[in-house]
């Protein structure tokens, strides 16, 4: 399955799409679909500094609390408050309404250490 | 987990071809839940109907003239007092009083039907033997025969073009001898979900077939193969006590809020001296319902907190779409933070969220 154009990937699952200094996270369509229905999403306070990789939060579905990796360090501007009034956006539209943050990126450079949507389907497709 | 090899029910092949998720429950591989997710299963249960594959719980059958008498000393609850034709919930303890197991009997006529968890088979089964006297003769069917619910308010509608007897007429906590999609097998009017329902206990050759005739007959009136998962979520609202969380061998039934089931008149039973004891002392921790202020799930394990100091721990816990996905969970905790009303603290990650004592159950169905 083709991933949506324009975005870098990490091998935790996550998306990154920059825009600028500012780059939207979320996680993918695979996450979502292995984690099951997400009821509670925990995120870092706005304006936390963040290490790129760093476990900055949890995703938990009904059955499972899972550990929130970030894909790209920086300081976090704003989190999706809509998602705490429906966790489940992040199943319905996990690359749109469904984002988890934004950062103001500490370092450009840390985009090299992700991934295309190609090389990320290669890795889902091993792990299947 | 016998040898730690894993065990399927006759259903497995149709839960991997309807995309269940398989994971290892009580010494079988189990779905968890299918394509659909736990939430939509949760949803058929409380509205129309789910089907559940419960294979992995074991199947005893008890025979001659002293198992009533022999059952009750063994057990909480009367065993003798039942008529032929009705269930009855039940709790084996050990001689400290607490759960060895918590169990239904089903009797028929001339022998009993006794259902044991899936975790529990192996140790039961000792129990069970090594304790034997009398004219008592047992049979395991554990992994042979299958045992198939329909769960939710259609079951009734559903299930009856099925089935040889009048299942409509069938009091709650009663069953029947009967042929289920032309088969010989047991039906109870049972369940574990706070709903109408009925577990069917059928061989284990005869399930596909059941299952197959249920699911297709009734796709179209929202019939749903649902999974482990989705059953834990809907018995925990209903308020129903899970074994190893809400009781274990050292948590006793008096604790676990089933001083109903526990019938201190029986003249003697395993246990009875402690649990006599522990029902005059009165000041025990005991299961109480938590609901959060917030929606963070509580987990089994948190830690319970009042005015800061360790009151207890969370048992179970989940979001609660019967209760606009409120959080809500069970907690063991002192006498003294037991009652409801009382403002207590889960520990989440460090971080301590506000919750009340309510009463059980947190769902009742309308």
């Amino acid at each position: 399955m083709a991933q949506p154009a324009g975005l870098l990937f990490s091998k935790d699952h996550e998306w990154v799409k920059v825009d600028g200094d500012v780059a939207t996270v979320g996680i993918t369509d695979y996450a979502q679909t292995s984690l099951g229905d997400i009821v509670y999403v925990e995120l870092p306070r706005i304006g936390a500094a963040l290490q790129q990789f760093g476990n900055i939060g949890v995703v938990e579905s009904v059955k499972a609390v899972s550990d929130l990796f970030t894909p790209i360090g920086g300081e976090v501007l704003e989190t999706n408050g809509a998602i705490d009034a429906d966790p489940s956006l992040v199943n319905r539209a996990p690359f749109d309404e469904g984002w988890l943050y934004k950062v103001k990126l500490a370092d450009h450079g840390e985009t090299g250490n992700l991934m295309s949507g190609d090389a990320y389907d290669a890795l889902i497709a091993e792990s299947a | 987990m016998e040898n730690g090899v894993l065990r399927r029910t006759a259903l497995y092949e149709l839960h991997r071809a309807l995309g269940g998720r398989i994971v290892p429950f009580g010494g079988f591989e189990m779905p968890v839940h299918y394509t659909s997710g736990i939430l939509t299963e949760h949803d058929a249960v409380r509205k129309r109907a789910g089907l559940f594959d419960l294979s992995h719980m074991a199947q005893f059958w008890l025979e001659g003239d002293d198992v009533a008498a022999w059952a009750d000393g063994l057990t909480v609850n009367h065993v003798a007092t039942m008529k032929p034709f009705q269930a009855r919930y039940n709790i084996f303890t050990n001689p400290h009083g607490g759960a060895h197991d918590d169990v239904i009997f089903y009797r028929l006529p001339d022998r009993w039907l006794l259902i044991v968890n899936a975790s529990n088979a192996a140790k039961m089964w000792v129990h069970l033997q090594t304790h034997v006297h009398g004219d008592v003769r047992l049979t395991n069917r554990h992994g042979e025969d299958a045992l198939i619910a329909i769960q939710g308010p259609q079951s009734v509608a559903m299930l009856a073009p099925f089935v040889g007897g009048d299942i409509a007429a069938m009091k709650y906590y009663t069953c029947l001898e009967t042929t289920i999609g032309g088969v010989r097998g047991v039906i109870g009017r049972t369940g574990y979900t706070g709903e109408d329902g009925f577990e069917l206990f059928v061989p284990g050759n005869a399930a596909d077939a059941v299952w197959d005739a249920l699911l297709h007959a009734n796709r179209g009136a929202g019939l749903i193969p649902c999974g482990l998962g989705a059953r834990d979520v809907l018995r925990l609202e209903a308020g129903m006590p899970l074994y190893g969380h809400e009781m274990d061998e050292t948590i006793t039934p008096l604790q676990a809020g089933l001083a109903w089931a526990v019938k201190l008149a029986k003249p003697e039973f395993t246990g009875k001296a402690a649990l006599a004891a522990q029902a005059a002392a009165g000041d025990f921790p005991r299961i109480v319902g938590l609901r959060l202020d917030g929606r963070v799930p509580a987990r089994a394990g948190y830690r319970v907190l009042r005015d800061g100091v360790v009151a207890g721990e969370i048992r179970s816990g989940s979001i609660a779409p019967s209760l606009g996905n409120a959080s809500i969970a069970t907690a063991l905790v002192d006498a003294a933070s037991a009652t409801v009303g009382t403002r207590l603290g889960v520990e989440v990650r460090g971080t301590e969220h506000p919750a009340s004592v309510v009463n059980l159950p947190f769902y009742k169905k309308g």
